[in-house]
């Protein structure tokens, strides 16, 4: 296997590396592998009792005209060694801006499989908190199976949640289902300031059977 | 038919009046200030009853004298679950080990309150547990990060996991031959509790049953959950045999009485469904009401049937207060 500092050397020699046996794409290839790096299985969370089976397979879950903050939810599903598992399907349900899912059918329910590289991308809203007095923070449910992986329940958090008060390292421990603030994953806001969409990536790593 | 309808409707309103049940308070226990009750167990006779309360302490007392027999805590763990034997001769308690995120559950004797079998649970904080001794008393089935049937005496364990998310709920067949689990994944299945070979699934499910219990012929069994049904299902072929319609809100229990004739529905409702403190006893052959317990200001936290009445064990600010229905 290459390293970067192998690559590096064939770089510095230039022409004197057209005898090499490794092709510039068997190279590149080789340091793709080799910087590959085992990754930590995301940390499961609650199913929590609202998931409904069946869920529609897309990946836009917001209509039109539904109040909230449009959010972009996108991602990779890797396993521990760092391969993509493009087998990998995500399915995710929320609730809706104000805090409420929906039972009786599927808004902020949807599944897909993840392309050829892992990735998957989900049009949503921000969710809302629960209206009760609890202090759960804002979450989206996230299950996702692939042949071969164990499967993983988990949720996401966003660091912007004003319980965490700006500090999610410290205050995660507010939410009474957040074991690990490794599940918290930063917001970015795009677009005009009157039409301010959120982005939120979410890599998910699976583990192996 | 609008007239139909509307005697219906007038006769089940007349139905529900007629059966509806303040309760005949029983029994309070009193508990120290600033504590209250989280969950309870009767056990099957009634004679004992256990509490998990606040102050992380475990009280069990004696519900004919109403003497405080026991209080039971450990250091630094917390009591999530708690449960009697068929016998009433042990008490299992599930705790959270708070500092190391992991669980133990215990099984004490109930005349020497001595730990007999303990088991080491990598349990996560958020993770429930559903605990159920098997009719013979060798067995517990437990949730903790999977579905486990535990051989007491061996120390032996059985995985019947679902594919996903764990389970509300488990309930072993009266002849202890089955478990039935109410799993996260939507779906109802039933297990050889000696093998732990799947016997059958219920696919009838959207939403997640939370409670599951056999008929005492072991060959139905009941249950119900966030669609706001109670299902009877087939044991053997996982089929939905029929419903109990007009259910008041989410199903949080289920508890079938001795002769089958009845079923206990605990009630979530509210923002969130996280008000209890609403039960009904239903007759499952008519599938009528025969008694309505609802009170406000009260908690449910647990019951049994007791001979041919429902025991509810309802939490109040610093008391503990068994009702008798009907």
């Amino acid at each position: 296997m290459l390293t970067r500092r192998d690559v590096l050397q064939c770089v510095a020699l230039g022409s004197g590396v057209i005898a090499s046996p490794f092709s510039s794409e068997a190279m590149l290839s080789a340091l793709q592998e080799g910087e590959k790096q085992t990754r930590k299985p995301t940390p499961p969370n609650a199913l929590g009792p609202f998931y409904k089976r069946l869920a529609p397979v897309r990946s836009m879950l917001r209509e039109p005209a539904d109040p909230g903050m449009p959010l972009t939810l996108f991602g990779q599903v890797f396993d521990t060694r760092g391969d993509v598992v493009p087998s990998a399907t995500i399915e995710v349900w929320q609730t809706n801006h104000q805090g409420y899912y929906d039972l009786d059918g599927y808004r902020y329910r949807g599944r897909q499989q993840v392309d050829n590289s892992g990735a998957y991308t989900f049009e949503s809203v921000v969710p809302g908190h629960y209206a009760d007095k609890r202090r759960v923070c804002q979450h989206i449910h996230y299950v996702v199976t692939a042949p071969g992986h164990k499967p993983l329940v988990t949720q996401l958090y966003f660091a912007t949640d004003p319980v965490f008060e700006g500090d999610p390292q410290k205050n995660y421990v507010r939410d009474p289902l957040l074991q690990t603030s490794e599940l918290i994953r930063p917001v970015m806001l795009t677009g005009d300031p009157n039409e301010v969409h959120a982005q939120v990536r979410f890599e998910l790593c699976l583990e192996r059977l | 038919m609008r007239l139909n309808l509307l005697a219906l409707s007038l006769t089940c309103c007349v139905s529900i009046a007629g059966a509806a049940q303040s309760g005949r308070q029983e029994r309070t226990f009193a508990l120290p200030a600033q504590a209250s009750v989280e969950a309870a167990a009767l056990s099957r006779a009634g004679n004992l009853v256990a509490a998990i309360c606040s102050d992380q302490v475990v009280r069990v007392w004696s519900t004919r004298s109403g003497e405080l027999l026991r209080s039971l805590s450990e250091s630094g763990q917390s009591p999530r679950a708690v449960e009697f034997s068929t016998d009433a001769r042990l008490l299992a308690i599930a705790y959270q080990i708070v500092a190391y995120e992991k669980g133990a559950i215990r099984v004490f004797d109930v005349t020497s309150w001595k730990a007999r079998y303990e088991f080491a649970a990598p349990v996560s904080p958020f993770i429930g547990f559903a605990l159920a001794f098997s009719p013979d008393n060798r067995r517990l089935a437990f949730f903790d990060i999977n579905d486990q049937i535990w051989e007491l005496g061996s120390g032996s364990l059985i995985d019947i996991s679902p594919p996903f998310g764990g389970s509300s709920s488990l309930s072993f067949s009266t002849d202890g031959r089955w478990i039935a689990s109410a799993d996260g994944d939507a779906h109802v299945r039933v297990y050889d509790a000696s093998t732990g070979t799947l016997q059958s699934t219920a696919q009838g499910f959207l939403l997640e049953p939370m409670a599951v219990a056999f008929a005492p012929d072991g060959k139905s069994l009941l249950a119900g959950g966030i669609d706001q049904t109670v299902s009877v299902i087939d044991r053997k072929t996982g089929k939905i045999l029929r419903t109990l319609p007009n259910q008041p809100g989410l199903i949080l229990s289920l508890d079938v009485s001795h002769n089958g004739r009845q079923v206990a529905v605990l009630y979530g409702s509210g923002e969130h469904f996280v008000d209890v403190d609403h039960l009904m006893l239903w007759d499952l052959d008519k599938g009528t009401i025969v008694a309505d317990f609802q009170k406000s200001g009260i908690s449910i936290t647990g019951g049994a049937f007791v001979g041919d009445h429902y025991v509810v064990a309802a939490a109040s600010r610093n008391e503990l207060t068994l009702w008798s229905l009907p």
